[in-house]
């Protein structure tokens, strides 16, 4: 003889709770959907921060100075050092007079009106197209330490590959993402405890049900599970609420992208599994909040 | 079936709700509890079902000693023993078949084989015309026999029942009676609560008087009934060969020496 309740019992037992309070499990869900909500887009933030950042990393110019009037022996042995290192795809070395020209063009024709050629900055550099890893901070020092090797070089002048840039950046994603953390843990903590509200005054409308139950010999797992999935139930929603939500602020971000910063979007912003984890996550909710409150209010 | 040695109950405020209390009811027989309003019987009847402990003695049921039953074996306990309570305790928000059906579903019995049983019952009880009803739309006496099929519906060994006829008129009282005569004459256990004496009187079954707490009467079943007991309306036998406790029964008939109580002890007034 089995022991625990039937699926169709504890469902309808579930459903016969949802609908004794159908304002407040709205409001439960509604609750769960919001704090999924944002935590997804938080995830969603970072996981194209990320992105972005990965990409920088995909194509970063390492400029190599060298000192005016570097022999090309010497020249081509720093070349050679440079190309030892993982990840250079490309080593293109400019003369004082090319570096002049790339200058010029980057300098404002009117200031350029009568100046002497020679007033125009230009120095013989190694222009090094470097494939890096940018998942961390970490990453970014790594390749500031590289480049600092360089300096020791004979006749290496100056390395720069915008690391302040790099560095500044690194450090917004880790605020963004500390702040989102702090805020998802509060939003889910919040929705728990209104899961936690609603589950405990459904246990109190159930008050005269739960002893009859007991007294008729249920086990507590028994009297206990359909408020369990009572809450469940409202994750459910939440998950359901929030998936559409940030369906619709998906769509209308990538279409922002596209339309203002005319960029070249990926198909989904998404993080991959973003759906799975709003299933999973809405219901565990639920599950958590209700345990806890069907714990504290339903001793039987 | 029964045994209480030595039984005490204080309840919390000090109330001495039982005291000293020696019994036993051998498995198959029907007994009258009975006295004054406040004598103990509730107490007795929630003792059986641990819904309080007793303060000290041992209690026995099937020849397990209930006494030092852990917290998480009394639902299996109460499987064994069905009881009708005085206010009935049906859920108010189930109808009359879910309320009967629960005692199954805790069993986790298969749908169909509820279905088929909780149906069963209910017609035996004349109530599966009322099987939709919600216990709020029934009569007082519709009400009882849906607590009584509750408490009959999974088979148990046991059933007690407390102040079963104390709300409903003659008519009524003695249907309620003859239904738990027949059920007890398919083999379970009965014990009634009641502090109608006039009921009694009619039965000439075993009797055991509570005065104060104390067990002051113990009236063995008389010859020959007053009045004829009343036919069966269950036409399903409630059968109980399947019932674990009924197996294990230790018993021995011969209760404690009866002390002797004057009838004008007991008053007939309201009962809580
Ligand atoms: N829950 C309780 N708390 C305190 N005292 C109680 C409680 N239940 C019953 N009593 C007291 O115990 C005594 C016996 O009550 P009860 O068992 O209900 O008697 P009966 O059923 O014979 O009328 C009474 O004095 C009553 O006041
Ligand atoms: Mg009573």
């Amino acid at each position: 003889m089995k022991r625990g309740p039937h699926l169709r019992y504890v469902l309808r037992q579930a459903w016969l709770l949802v609908g004794a309070s159908p304002w407040l499990t709205a409001v439960s869900a509604l609750t769960i959907a919001l704090a999924l909500t944002l935590v997804g887009l938080f995830a969603m933030v970072q996981f194209n921060a990320s992105r972005l950042l990965r990409e920088l990393g995909q194509s970063l110019t390492v400029q190599v100075y060298l000192k005016d009037g570097t022999p090309p022996p010497v020249a081509a042995q720093v070349e050679q050092r440079v190309r030892g290192r993982d990840g250079v795809r490309a080593v293109r070395a400019l003369s004082r007079e090319q570096d002049r020209a790339r200058n010029r063009k980057l300098l404002d024709p009117e200031l350029l009106q009568g100046l002497d050629e020679a007033a125009i900055p230009g120095q013989p550099v190694l222009e090094v197209e470097i494939e890096a890893e940018l998942a961390s901070r970490g990453d970014v020092e790594a390749l500031v330490a590289w480049t600092k090797t360089l300096h020791g070089v004979e006749s290496v002048e100056d390395v720069a590959f915008g690391a302040e840039k790099l560095r500044l950046l690194f450090a917004g994603v880790e605020i963004a993402r500390t702040i989102g953390f702090v805020l998802s843990i509060v939003l889910l903590a919040s929705a728990m405890f209104f899961v936690f509200s609603t589950i405990r005054l459904s246990v109190f409308s159930r008050r005269d049900e739960i002893d009859i139950l007991g007294l008729v010999g249920a086990t507590p797992t028994f009297i206990r599970i359909p408020f369990l999935v009572e809450g469940v139930l409202q994750g459910l929603c939440g998950a359901v609420l929030a998936t559409l939500l940030l369906g619709g602020l998906h769509l209308e971000l990538r279409g922002l992208v596209r339309d203002v910063y005319m960029l070249n979007v990926p198909w989904s912003l998404l993080p991959p599994g973003m759906v799975v984890w709003l299933f999973v996550g809405g219901p565990a909710v639920g599950l958590v909040a209700s345990g806890l409150s069907v714990g504290r209010y339903l001793r039987t | 079936m029964i045994q209480l040695y030595h039984v005490h109950k204080r309840y919390p405020n000090g109330s001495e709700a039982l005291v000293d209390v020696t019994l036993r009811v051998r498995e198959g027989e029907f007994v009258f509890l009975t006295g004054p309003s406040g004598a103990g019987k509730s107490t007795l009847l929630r003792l059986l079902l641990v819904m309080e402990r007793a303060t000290d003695g041992q209690i026995l049921i099937g020849g397990r000693n209930i006494h030092v039953l852990r917290d998480s074996s009394i639902p299996f306990l109460r499987r064994n023993i069905g009881i009708v309570f005085q206010d009935f305790r049906l859920v108010p928000r189930r109808n009359v078949f879910d309320n009967v059906a629960i005692a199954l579903e805790i069993l986790g019995l298969p749908r169909r084989e509820i279905e088929r049983r909780v149906n069963q019952l209910l017609e035996g009880l004349r109530l599966l015309h009322r099987a939709t009803a919600l216990p709020g739309d029934l009569s007082g006496g519709e009400q009882q026999r849906v607590a009584i099929a509750r408490a009959l519906v999974n088979e148990p060994a046991i059933l007690l029942a407390d102040e079963p006829t104390g709300n409903l008129d003659p008519e009524l009282a003695a249907e309620i009676m003859g239904l738990l005569t027949d059920i007890n004459r398919h083999g379970t256990t009965v014990v009634v609560a009641t502090h109608d004496i006039h009921l009694i009187e009619r039965y000439g079954l075993r009797t055991l008087a509570l005065h104060r707490g104390r067990l002051a009467d113990d009236r063995p079943r008389q010859p020959r009934p007053v009045v004829d007991l009343p036919s069966a309306r269950v036409s399903q036998p409630v059968a109980l060969a399947s019932s674990p406790l009924s197996s294990q029964a230790v018993v021995d008939p011969s209760p404690d020496g009866p002390v002797a109580v004057a009838a004008d002890d007991f008053d007939e007034g309201g009962d809580a």
